[in-house]
């Protein structure tokens, strides 16, 4: 059980204007599963090599229970990488793929074979010792990476888009495997991600970082919930921006005043709710006439784009109850007190 | 007309140029080196000449001498190519002009790499001059015989100065194909560095290397000039022999000259063969 703490991490490539990423502080508890969620090019992958040894920061640290590895090369830090896609040897059969890093260690060659069809078992890849990785399918593959990689008993596991090059059928699947030997072997674990969903459904936290910054650490649900600033609600989707004053536990602004959660704090501020938290119809409060004025089917849900005076919000609704909002028509929604969230003023 | 037959029509012209000349060629060759010759109402089809030729010490000693050079000028070529793609693939100013000049004999004549070598390293050549100069040899005769020597070291030189970058450019391509990440994952898994380029870089970009390094040894195993200007005259490399005996004033000896020519081809041939081979299992294993 290792904890690892990433203190002011800041890597600046040579020539680039900006740094890739900068001042990263992040704590990650023993055991802890914590997501680096960011769009491609924000710095996550950045962070993950300096975690793992293989890139230098500029400056900063990271440290494995407390202490310091920057020194540590990276053979040695304990902290092993499973890429996007697995990258099994393709000259090596599944065993050899899976003892690698046990005979990179020189360990005797009866416990490499042991342990690797051990750890081949436990990921529910029983009898592939012998297959090239070219003859596995695609979630085969990523299992075996992770076999590769546990069986080297690391301190710390660091995943690199685990779910995204799998079909959709195949993420639940891996999903829980991760969880439940990330929990059973009691692994602190890194993961980075470009998948707002990839990350909730893995992690315990996520961290999202944009432009090499850290905007927000949080549990995944209050990600989406209670964002901390707009950049961050609209990663997770955010669509509705309101503008306007807290005042007294209500939010004035173009919409007219809506009725907030308790506890809201008073001043200046932007009002945001999620698309899917909008009700169809009047409610006890915060209900406002609209006009439809577009209409979209999502498979699963509808989106409906609604104009409520000057203002555009956004709404989705399964598509049943989206049917009675005809484009052009007029219509009535109402804005849960609880769903409503108000951000600093950008 | 059907798509198959318009198929066939269009490729008709290049199928009958490549064919005519070149299997035309080589089947007059085998003809020939078959003793078949209507101007010298030769005796019929025979295998003299090949019987002769695998008798022949001379024939042995130009056999040798061409396995020679061709298996150490592209081991060499090999790894100095391979070495020079991993230090042209890291990041350092002026890696762009570093992989111009690297790539720049690319273009130039393997003749002119010849020239350039009898005017560096022969006997009389500038270097030698030098150390005359400097007092460091008496003579032209003090001076060590780099060309037209024994140990075919000019050749060598040559052929590995001109076939480095071209390995290199290949494995170059390949590591730059792969990324870092392989690397990255190794690492993280206990190798050490020199352990993933051992156990994962070098596996992963052997098959290219292979086929690089294949096409450099059917080369230097059949190429006429280098071994022609910086070679000894006895035991001469097989190229050089089949020309001689080609061009030999007496008739006779043209079958055993198609016949060495033919060798060389045939174990080209058998060297590629090999090579899929190899590589086909290299895939497998």
């Amino acid at each position: 059980m290792t904890r690892v703490t990433l203190d002011a991490l800041t890597a600046v490539y040579p020539g680039a204007a900006a740094p890739a990423v900068d001042g990263l502080t992040l704590e990650v508890a023993e055991g802890e599963l914590v997501a680096l969620l960011g769009p491609s090019g924000c710095g996550k992958t950045t962070a993950l090599k300096m975690v793992a040894g293989l890139l230098a920061p500029t400056s900063g640290d990271v440290a494995f229970g407390g202490r310091s590895v920057l020194e540590v090369p990276p053979e040695r830090r304990g902290a092993v990488l499973v890429m996007q896609g697995g990258l099994l040897f393709p000259y090596m059969s599944v065993a050899d793929n899976v003892g690698f890093g046990l005979r990179m260690r020189g360990r005797p060659r009866d416990e490499i074979r042991r342990r690797a069809a051990d750890m081949l078992e436990r990921v529910r890849l029983p009898g592939l010792a012998d297959r090239r990785p070219a003859e596995l399918s695609g979630g085969q593959q990523q299992r075996v990476a992770l076999a590769r990689a546990l069986v080297v008993g690391p301190k710390v596991l660091l995943l690199d888009e685990p779910l995204s090059s799998l079909d959709a059928h195949l993420r639940g699947e891996m999903r829980d495997l991760i969880r439940e030997l990330q929990q059973e072997l009691g692994i602190t674990t890194i993961m980075v991600t470009h998948d707002q969903e990839e990350a909730a459904i893995l992690a315990d936290r996520v961290a999202l970082i944009l432009q090499g910054r850290l905007q927000q650490v949080d549990a995944p649900r209050a990600m989406y919930d209670r964002p901390a600033t707009e950049a961050a609600a609209r990663f997770f989707g955010g669509r509705n921006f309101v503008p306007g004053t807290a005042e007294g536990g209500r939010f004035l602004s173009a919409l007219g005043p809506l009725v907030l959660p308790e506890g809201a704090r008073d001043g200046p501020g932007l009002l945001t709710i999620r698309p899917e938290a909008i009700r169809p119809g009047a409610g006890p409060e915060n209900t406002l006439a609209v006009r439809v004025t577009g209409r979209a089917f999502l498979g699963t849900a509808t989106r409906l784009t609604l104009a409520a005076g000057d203002v555009t919000l956004e709404a989705v609704l399964p598509p049943d109850t989206a049917d009675a909002f005809a484009p052009g028509g007029a219509a009535e929604v109402h804005l849960p007190r609880c769903a409503l969230w108000v951000l600093p003023p950008a | 007309m059907s798509d198959r037959l318009k198929i066939a029509l269009l490729l008709a012209p290049a199928l009958l140029l490549v064919g005519g000349l070149f299997f035309g060629g080589l089947a007059v060759g085998v003809v020939r080196s078959l003793g078949v010759s209507p101007a010298l109402g030769g005796a019929g089809p025979t295998l003299a000449a090949y019987r002769t030729l695998l008798a022949d010490p001379e024939f042995l000693r130009s056999l040798a001498l061409s396995l020679h050079i061709s298996v150490i000028s592209t081991a060499l070529a090999a790894i100095i190519g391979v070495a020079a793609a991993l230090l042209l693939r890291r990041t350092f100013v002026g890696r762009g002009v570093a992989t111009v000049l690297f790539q720049l004999n690319l273009t130039v004549p393997h003749l002119v790499g010849a020239i350039g070598i009898l005017y560096l390293l022969s006997q009389s050549g500038l270097v030698a001059r030098a150390a005359h100069g400097a007092g460091l040899i008496g003579g032209p005769a003090d001076f060590p015989p780099l060309t037209h020597d024994r140990w075919a070291i000019g050749i060598i030189l040559v052929y590995v100065w001109k076939e480095v970058p071209f390995i290199g450019i290949v494995a170059l391509a390949q590591m730059q194909a792969l990324g870092e990440d392989w690397e990255s994952v190794a690492r993280g898994l206990g190798a050490s560095r020199w352990q993933a380029l051992r156990h994962v870089l070098l596996p992963l970009i052997l098959p290219g290397v292979l086929a690089a390094s294949v096409i450099v040894f059917a080369f230097t195993f059949g190429a006429y000039e280098i071994p022609a200007l910086l070679g000894q005259s006895y035991p001469a490399a097989l190229p050089v022999l089949a020309w001689r005996r080609f061009t030999d004033p007496d008739l006779a000896a043209r079958p055993e000259a198609m016949a060495t020519a033919l060798v060389i081809a045939l174990l080209s041939a058998a060297m590629i063969w090999a090579y899929v081979r190899l590589v086909r299992r290299g895939v497998r294993a």
